[in-house]
């Protein structure tokens, strides 16, 4: 039902179109935003007390769209093709005894997309940085991919540093202590993990969002800030960048 | 996916891309990346002038590019035609990405999500004609009894 009111919904935008191109072009926002709110109208009740943004960074094939899948599915895709452009998936976990929506955005990590891609870190709150601990140089490139997670988040996003392939014990490139020194030094949150096993997949995403929660129990992290990356649910707070990426309660899928 | 699909750009990367897009244009020629870049924010607006132009621009990506070069072209161009309510264009798209590449997730998700809504454009359309049927079935019998009617008269 969400899915098609919002389809009825933006068939009406696009029929205001005419007037509102010749006046303001791409600059006029307010359609978009009551859209959104019709949405969250109608897509009460929550089963859940909280939605987190989450974003997947990282190089190309060190298995971003696999841990997002061993998390959704709880299963391992193997030959996983690169991802075109960014997908998109959702799980509601226990972070603390309150239930959790995690929407995550997880981006492709070949260059070609990484200038279009880093709109969906805006309002994040939670990015998983990844690496492959059998290929140096994705650890190499982690600086760049920090820096990009730091420029277009807030100061309050909290960054997990993933070694994945943590299975491939023989070809292993990267030490744990080298990253764990990387990651203390940056202020990361950091974890080897494997997609493949499973292995340290769960505790990633709920090691990020147990900071998160802690960041909303303690007052540092403002719900009504803009771009917090976190609405609480069900008396929502109006507005901010993260409404423009909720969606319906009742799309609680996987894909 | 159905994120994916109902995602919208900010305005503000529209613009972005959009001045990058023109000021390569303006030196003579635009780069594929750029020209892709622009492509992708412009299907991802909620206006359907800005998502045609965005098609315009990747089916010139896909004729100049290689089967290996063009599943991104082909997908986005899947995503736009539904976007515009064009199932079959979409369909056709994303089973040439599909051909290319039979176990693509996110091309099978896709595919999944068109045929849904082409069903669902069936029915409706089954209803409507559905409704004219009953209509001219109505109208025919009218006449019918109209001339039925001047038959008995005369």
């Amino acid at each position: 039902m969400g899915r098609q009111k919002e389809d009825t919904v933006r068939q009406q935008g696009e029929t205001e179109r005419g007037h509102s191109e010749t006046e303001g072009g791409h600059s006029e926002t307010t359609w978009g935003d009551r859209m959104r709110t019709n949405i969250k109208m109608t897509a009460a009740p929550y089963n859940y007390s909280y939605i987190f943004k989450y974003i997947i960074i990282g190089d190309m094939g060190v298995g971003k769209s696999c841990l997002l899948h061993q998390f959704t599915e709880k299963k391992f895709m193997a030959d996983c093709p690169h991802t075109i452009g960014v997908e998109f998936g959702t799980r509601i976990m226990e972070v603390h005894g309150q239930k959790v929506k995690l929407q995550i955005w997880d981006t492709a990590g070949q260059e070609r997309f990484r200038a279009v891609t880093r709109s969906y870190y805006r309002g994040a709150a939670g990015a998983l940085m990844v690496y492959d601990i059998t290929r140096r140089s994705t650890y190499n490139h982690l600086s760049s991919w920090l820096t990009d997670a730091r420029n277009l988040t807030n100061p309050n996003t909290v960054i997990i540093l993933i070694g994945n392939k943590a299975d491939l014990e023989a070809q292993r490139d990267v030490t744990y202590e080298e990253a764990k020194q990387f990651a203390e030094e940056n202020g990361l949150l950091f974890l080897e993990a494997s997609a493949k096993t499973g292995e340290n997949v769960e505790e990633a995403f709920l090691e990020a969002a147990k900071r998160i929660y802690q960041n909303i129990q303690d007052g540092s992290l403002d719900l009504n800030a803009a771009e917090s990356g976190v609405q609480h649910k069900p008396s929502a707070p109006q507005g901010g960048r993260l409404n423009a990426d909720s969606q319906p309660a009742k799309e609680g899928c996987s894909c | 996916m159905e994120a994916v699909l109902s995602d919208v750009v900010v305005p503000e990367d529209l613009l972005k891309f959009e001045k990058k897009y023109n000021s390569e244009l303006t030196k003579g020629a635009v780069s594929k990346d750029t020209k892709f870049e622009y492509a992708w924010c412009l299907i991802r607006s909620r206006f359907s002038e800005d998502i045609k132009k965005g098609i315009v621009l990747l089916e010139e990506l896909v004729q100049k590019s290689s089967k290996d070069d063009s599943r991104d072209f082909l997908f986005y161009l899947s995503v736009a035609n539904y976007r515009l309510k064009e199932y079959e264009k979409a369909l056709k798209y994303i089973r040439t990405l599909k051909n290319n590449e039979p176990g693509n997730k996110q091309a099978l998700e896709l595919e999944k999500l068109i045929v849904k809504a082409l069903k669902k454009d069936g029915l409706v359309g089954m209803a409507i004609v559905g409704g004219i049927g009953l209509g001219v079935a109505g109208l025919a019998g009218l006449i019918g009894l109209a001339v039925a009617k001047g038959a008995s008269k005369s």
